[in-house]
């Protein structure tokens, strides 16, 4: 416990005497943490607007007019049956004008003297079946119905939120292995600054018996702070912007920005694996 | 308890040494002595295993150059104690702190850490600098910090490359007189030195004489 308290204190004393050096690791993971915290809020929140759109997505099957309505209960069923399927919603005829009314303000026996509307099922798929290939066999396998005339769904659409989807995905996930690879490299720099600064320390301790092991861990522990410290600096900014944004901006933009514990928390962690990686890069050249 | 077979370590044109042959026993009091860059400091850089032979061997104990694993050196560092004409203490924390750091790269216990260093402070006359930066101290006084860090460890054997360089005449004299203090203790000591107002003073001491990086004489 001894050492383990020693190597601790060493880390304190290191980011305490860092000066600029260290000020600028900070500040470097500091900024790094606020762009890849806010990208990631950016890129979360504009998913779950892409989720809740998919989530209105639905499949429309028209079937023959004129099916009798106990074949029509019997596919409801089956289509009830199917695990891709959350929810059948049945438009008769009758309710499919009564729409039509709705939306264009005129009857359509006023227009045609008859309904040519014909009844359908509209198919609610659960969220792992909202995807392009799914909803195709989904497609394929409902028109095998006999009683089925044709089925519809906004392939266009969906292609569409696909691609926006994985976009988003590669773009955060690229920018935030090119930010982290940045920062850890810009962060290591400075702190193999305050390393060389004291290179004195190093040299002491080896010629008193200290093992690779000792010498490194209060850099470690050093490097660790900065990174934590880094964090707290970026949450705070995060935090400040969010609440000023929804402060005054929220209802212009329609939107909340909000982040979690776990938001915050997770920040913590990566300032503190950067400011780790960063300085056991530093430390290895100097432990030869 | 040391040994140098055949030993050559060389680097730029003059500066190191060559086929050295020498054998240091545990309790003597050695000084090396010649001119500038007849390879006095490589001597003991040699001994504490900060520099390799490129020819030959050097035995310290049963730490032998040729077989020892990098990993294995700070183990020999916890038997040898160095000091050094700049003093190399550290400036960031006291006395005590100083002295202290020997012991805990070598996981001594807290309650041994601080009687072990008070002790050792005492015996060379700092007991009441404990909690003084090097720089509020004395050159003679930095020197002395020095030695308890190299001797709190309780070394077999305690290096010193001119270590009254940067000290007056007077400072010297006494700072030699602890050497000789820890002689008498037991502990073999090796001082590298050109200043012969001080190897005079030891009239017992083995004198090896180094020139160009070869002994020239021993007496």
């Amino acid at each position: 416990m001894t050492v383990f308290w020693f190597l601790i204190k060493e880390g304190f004393r290191g980011l305490i005497r860092s000066n600029y050096a260290g000020a600028f690791s900070i500040i470097i993971i500091a900024i790094s943490l606020i762009f890849i915290g806010v990208g990631y809020i950016a890129a979360r929140d504009t998913l779950v607007m892409v989720d809740h759109i998919r989530a209105q997505y639905d499949i429309n099957v028209f079937l023959r007019q004129g099916t009798d309505q106990p074949v029509i209960d019997q596919l409801a069923e089956r289509l009830k049956g199917n695990p891709a399927v959350t929810e059948v919603v049945y438009v008769s005829s009758d309710s499919a004008a009564k729409l039509f009314k709705q939306e264009f303000g005129q009857d359509i026996f006023d227009i045609l003297e008859y309904n040519p509307l014909p009844p359908a099922f509209t198919l609610r798929l659960k969220p792992a079946y909202r995807n392009l290939p799914s909803v195709e066999a989904i497609a394929r396998q409902v028109n095998t119905e006999d009683i089925v005339d044709e089925v519809k769904y906004r392939k266009n659409f969906l292609l569409l939120l696909e691609k926006y989807q994985r976009l988003i995905f590669a773009s955060v996930v690229t920018i935030f292995s090119l930010l982290t690879i940045l920062s850890v490299i810009l962060a290591g720099n400075s702190i193999k600054m305050t390393i060389f600064s004291r290179r004195d320390v190093i040299l002491t301790m080896k010629h008193v018996g200290a093992t690779n092991t000792f010498v490194r861990a209060p850099f470690l522990i050093e490097g660790t702070l900065e990174g934590l410290v880094g964090a707290l600096l970026a949450g705070l900014t995060i935090w400040v912007s969010f609440h000023f944004l929804n402060t005054y901006f929220q209802t212009i933009f329609q939107y909340k920005a909000l982040a979690s514990y776990r938001f915050y928390g997770g920040l913590a962690g990566l300032g503190s694996m950067i400011g780790l990686i960063g300085s056991m890069r530093a430390i290895r050249k100097f432990l030869i | 308890m040391i040994n140098f077979f055949n030993v050559s370590c060389t680097f730029g044109k003059d500066a190191g040494v060559r086929d050295i042959n020498l054998s240091i026993n545990e309790g003597e009091f050695v000084f090396i002595t010649g001119p500038s860059g007849a390879g006095k400091s490589t001597i003991l850089r040699l001994i504490y295993l900060e520099l390799f032979p490129e020819k030959g061997k050097v035995v310290i104990r049963n730490f032998d150059s040729a077989k020892v694993r990098m990993n294995e050196i700070p183990y020999l560092r916890r038997r040898v104690g160095m000091i050094f004409q700049d003093f190399r203490l550290l400036d960031d924390r006291n006395v005590y702190e100083n002295v202290a750091l020997s012991l805990y790269v070598s996981h001594y216990k807290t309650r041994e850490i601080r009687s072990r260093v008070y002790n050792i402070l005492n015996q060379v006359g700092l007991g009441h600098r404990i909690y003084y930066r090097p720089h509020e101290l004395s050159g003679g006084e930095q020197q002395r910090v020095a030695i308890a860090r190299a001797l709190v460890k309780e070394p077999v054997v305690l290096l010193a490359d001119e270590p009254t360089g940067n000290l007056d005449p007077r400072v010297a004299n006494d700072l030699l007189s602890l050497l000789i203090k820890i002689n008498q203790q037991g502990t073999a000591v090796i001082v590298a030195t050109h200043n012969y107002a001080l190897i005079s003073r030891v009239p017992s001491a083995r004198l090896i004489q180094m020139n160009e990086g070869s002994i020239s004489g021993v007496t």
